[in-house]
C-alpha cells in the first residue's frame, strides 16, 4: 500500500436477517491499479460496492476514500467516485446526450466543462454517432456503455465497475475492456467485479477472491496460482450423470479439488500421468461419455477450485 | 442547481410521452367543449310542454309552437316529467297545462298555465315565445280549427271558440322557475365546464404522474442518483418540482385556452392564478405521495386514476355541489377540489378578487403542506432503503 490509497475498505460486514452476506471483507485500492472482485453469483460483491459507493449501510467497517470516510450520510467522497450499477440505470427514453448531460449536473458539472465532458466521454464510449438516439432504442452493449460512461463524467479517482460485461456481445465486451485498460493507464483506480475469470486475468492488477460473502483469497494472479501449489488441472468435457461421477472422482486418491460446471469437469491433481487413465474410466463406469480432455498447469480457475471448491461458473 | 435538473428531466420526459400530450392539453378542452355544448348548445331552444294528451288548449300550444321556426317541442305526459328535463336541462323551458283547462274556460274559470325555466342559459327569452303560443293557442280561429280537427262538428266549434276568445283573459301564464340558482352570474356555457374540469385534470395529471416516478425508481436512476453528491432532500424536491411545473403547465394551459377559444371569463387574474398555482402544489404532493405507496407504476396509474375521479365527483368537479345533499357537502369539503371549485365560482359568479378567497386558498395550501410534507418523509425513507 501507498501511503494513502484511493480506497480503503476495512473488516466490511452486511446481514440480511439471517443471511450474512458480506463477512469481513478487506482491501485497498490504490491510483492507477486495477483490482478485480472474483466470485460466483451471490457471492457478495454487489453488496461490498454498495458499502463502498455509501449506498448501503455496513453493519460494521468503514470505507475511507482518500483517507475520507465514506457513510450512507456523507456526500463529498461521491465527488471522487463513479459507481457503474450492474443493472442499466438510464432512462430510456433521454437520448444518450441528455442522459449524460442530466447525471453530468447532478455530479456537479457546468457550462463548458459539462459539454467538453459530455463530448469526451461520449468518445471514450463510442456513442458519437448515436447520440442524439433514445437510450431506449440502443443494442445492449450500446446501453451498457452508456452505462458506464455516466461513471466517468466527472472524472473520478475511483471508478467502480459491477459486471460490465454481463449479456454483452462479445464486441462490447472488448470495447469495455480495453476502455478500462485505457482509464487504469490514466491513472484511475478501478474495482472490477467479475464472475469471468478471464477479465479477472487480463484487467486486474490484483485479485480479491470471494464466495459466501468472504474474501477466501488476494493477490496478483501470480500469488494466487501458486497457492494451488505444484498441481495440474485435467478438464474433461463429458455427457452424462455429472454429480456421481464429481463424487467418485473426489474419492480418488492423488485428486485434491473436484467441480463440475456445464458438462465441464475439472479436476486438480498432484501428477496427472499418473491419475489420467483411471479418472476417465471412473467417467465411463458411472456412464457419462467423455467428448473432450485437456490438461494444463493451473490458473485463476484452478486457484478458484483450490479455494473455494467449487468451479466459477462461466 | 440540481434540483432544477431534476426537475427540467421530469418535465422534459413527459411532454416527450405523446399519449401525455393527449391526455393532459388535448382532452380536458375537448371536455370543456362538450360540457360546454351540453349546457350551452342543442338544447337551448326546446321547449317542453306538459299535457293530457286529450286536453285541446294542451294540443293547441304544442301546434302553435311548433309552427314557431324558433323552437323545437317535447311533450311530457306530466308536469313532474316537465320538472325533470328542465332541472336537467335537456330542455330550456316548459309549459305546463292543467287537466280539463279547455272545460274550465268554457265555464268561465280562470286556469293557469305554467311556465318554467332556470334562472341561467336560455329560459327566460323562451318565455316571449312561449306567451305568443298561448295567446295564438286559445284565439277563435285557432280554436275553431283545432276543434274541427278534432272530429267537431264546424257550427258548435266555433261558436265554442267563441266563447273561449271570450273569455281569453282568463288564462294566467304563471310564471315558476325551478331549480336552485345553479349558476347564477355565469357568463357563458362552457365557464361552468372550464373551472371543475380544470381542477378535475390538474389533479388527475398530478397523479397519473406518480408513474413517473415510480419509473425512475425501477429504472434505477433514482438509486443512481444517490451514488452521486446528490442528497435525498435534493432529490425529493426534484421531483417535487417537476411534478409541479407539469400540473401548473396544465392548469395555466386551460385557463389560456377556454380563454382564447370558448370565451370563458376566470375572473380576476390575480386570484385565478393564484388558485391554479396552490392546486399545482396539491397536486404535485399528491403525485409525490401516490409514488411512494406503489411498487408498479402501472399499478399506480390505474389506482390513481380511479382516485381522482372519485375525488373529483365527491368535491363537485363532475356534478355541481349545489345539487348535492348536505351530508354530501360536508364530505366534499375533505377534497381540494372542493375548495378549488368553490374559490373559483367566487370569481365567476361574485366577480371576487382574490380577498374573497382567501380562505379557500389557505385551506389549499394547508393540502399542500401536508401532502408534500407526507410524501417527502415517504419519499426520503423509499429512496434511502435497501
Ligand atoms: N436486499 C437484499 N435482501 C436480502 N438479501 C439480499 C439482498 N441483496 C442481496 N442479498 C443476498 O445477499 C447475497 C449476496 O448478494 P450480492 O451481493 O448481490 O451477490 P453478487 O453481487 O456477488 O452476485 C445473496 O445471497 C443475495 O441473495
Ligand atoms: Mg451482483
Amino acid at each position: 500500500m501507498t501511503e494513502r490509497a484511493v480506497l480503503e475498505a476495512t473488516e466490511l460486514n452486511k446481514r440480511y436477517g439471517d443471511l450474512h452476506a458480506v463477512r469481513g471483507v478487506s482491501f485497498h485500492i490504490d491510483a492507477g491499479e486495477t483490482y478485480g472482485l472474483l466470485g460466483p453469483n451471490g457471492a457478495g460483491k454487489t453488496t461490498t460496492i454498495a458499502m463502498v459507493g455509501g449506498l448501503l449501510e455496513n453493519d460494521g467497517g468503514q470505507v475511507l476514500i482518500e483517507g475520507e470516510p465514506m457513510t450512507v450520510h456523507t456526500l463529498d467522497p461521491r465527488r471522487k467516485i463513479g459507481l457503474v450499477p450492474q443493472d442499466l440505470a438510464i432512462y430510456p427514453d433521454l437520448t444518450a446526450r441528455e442522459n449524460l448531460t442530466f447525471f453530468a449536473r447532478l455530479y456537479e458539472l457546468g457550462g463548458r466543462r459539462l459539454k467538453d465532458r459530455v463530448e469526451n466521454v461520449l468518445e471514450v464510449i463510442g456513442l458519437r454517432d448515436r447520440a442524439d438516439d433514445r437510450a431506449g432504442e440502443f443494442s445492449g452493449g450500446m446501453k451498457r456503455r452508456l452505462n458506464i460512461g455516466i461513471g466517468l463524467l466527472h472524472e473520478p479517482r475511483l471508478l467502480i465497475l459491477d459486471e460490465p460485461t454481463v449479456g454483452v456481445d462479445p464486441q462490447s465486451r472488448n470495447a469495455i475492456l480495453e476502455s478500462v485498460e485505457a482509464l487504469s493507464a490514466d491513472g484511475m483506480a478501478v474495482l472490477y467485479t467479475t464472475h469471468y475469470m478471464e477479465e479477472a486475468e487480463r484487467l486486474a492488477n490484483r485479485v480479491g477472491i470471494i464466495d459466501q460473502g468472504e474474501i477466501k483469497a488476494e493477490g496478483t494472479r501470480r500469488q494466487l496460482v501458486q497457492m494451488v501449489g505444484e498441481r495440474d488441472r485435467i478438464s474433461i468435457t463429458a455427457n452424462g450423470p455429472l454429480e456421481s461421477v464429481v463424487s467418485d472422482l473426489r474419492a480418488l486418491s492423488g485428486v485434491q479439488d473436484v467441480g463440475a460446471s456445464d458438462g465441464q469437469i475439472t479436476l486438480l491433481v498432484e501428477d496427472a500421468s499418473a491419475l489420467l487413465a483411471l479418472a476417465l474410466e471412473t467417467v465411463a463406469k458411472n456412464g457419462a461419455s467423455v467428448s473432450s480432455v485437456v490438461v494444463e498447469e493451473p490458473d485463476l480457475e484452478a486457484a478458484f477450485l483450490h479455494l473455494t471448491g467449487k468451479a466459477l461458473r462461466d | 442547481m440540481k434540483v432544477l435538473a431534476i426537475a427540467r428531466t421530469n418535465l422534459s420526459r413527459f411532454l416527450r410521452d405523446k399519449a401525455n400530450i393527449f391526455f393532459v392539453f388535448v382532452l380536458p378542452l375537448g371536455i370543456v367543449f362538450l360540457i360546454g355544448a351540453q349546457f350551452g348548445g342543442e338544447t337551448s331552444n326546446r321547449v317542453g310542454v306538459a299535457t293530457q294528451e286529450d286536453e285541446p288548449i294542451g294540443v293547441a300550444i304544442i301546434a302553435a309552437l311548433e309552427s314557431d321556426d324558433r323552437v323545437q317541442v317535447s311533450v311530457f305526459g306530466d308536469e313532474d316529467g316537465l320538472l325533470r328535463a328542465v332541472e336537467r336541462n335537456t330542455v330550456s323551458a316548459g309549459v305546463s297545462i292543467p287537466a280539463g283547462a279547455a272545460v274550465r274556460l268554457a265555464a268561465g274559470e280562470s286556469v293557469d298555465v305554467g311556465f318554467l325555466s332556470r334562472p341561467d342559459g336560455f329560459g327566460p327569452q323562451l318565455r316571449a315565445i312561449v306567451d305568443q303560443a298561448v295567446a295564438a293557442a286559445t284565439s277563435e280561429s285557432a280554436a275553431a280549427r283545432f276543434a274541427i280537427e278534432q272530429g267537431a262538428d264546424p257550427a258548435a266549434a266555433f261558436s265554442t271558440a267563441a266563447e273561449i276568445v271570450g273569455s281569453a283573459e282568463a288564462i294566467m301564464v304563471k310564471i315558476s322557475t325551478t331549480g336552485d340558482a345553479l349558476f347564477e352570474g355565469i357568463n357563458g356555457p362552457f365557464d361552468i365546464g372550464a373551472s371543475s374540469q380544470l381542477v378535475l385534470f390538474m389533479f388527475l395529471t398530478g397523479l397519473a404522474g406518480s408513474a413517473a416516478i415510480i419509473q425512475s425508481r425501477q429504472l434505477g436512476v433514482t438509486r443512481r442518483m444517490m451514488s452521486t453528491p446528490t442528497g435525498p432532500a435534493a432529490i425529493v424536491a426534484g421531483e417535487a418540482l417537476g411534478r409541479f411545473l407539469v400540473v401548473l403547465a396544465q392548469g395555466l394551459y386551460i385557463v389560456a385556452a377556454t380563454t382564447l377559444l370558448f370565451g370563458v371569463s376566470w375572473g380576476d387574474p390575480l386570484a385565478a392564478t393564484s388558485i391554479v398555482l396552490v392546486f399545482s402544489a396539491v397536486g404535485a404532493g399528491a403525485a409525490l405521495l401516490f409514488g411512494t405507496l406503489f411498487k408498479n407504476d402501472q399499478q399506480a396509474g390505474s389506482v390513481g386514476v380511479i382516485a381522482g375521479l372519485g375525488l373529483a365527483a365527491i368535491g363537485g368537479s363532475m356534478l355541481p355541489i349545489e345539487l348535492f345533499s348536505d351530508t354530501m357537502r360536508q364530505i366534499a369539503r375533505f377534497t381540494p377540489h372542493a375548495w378549488a371549485n368553490e374559490a373559483f365560482a367566487e370569481l365567476f359568479r361574485r366577480n371576487g378578487t382574490i380577498a374573497d378567497i382567501g380562505t379557500q386558498l389557505g385551506v389549499l395550501s394547508i393540502f399542500a403542506a401536508v401532502l408534500l410534507g407526507l410524501a417527502a418523509w415517504r419519499m426520503r425513507k423509499v429512496i434511502t432503503a435497501q
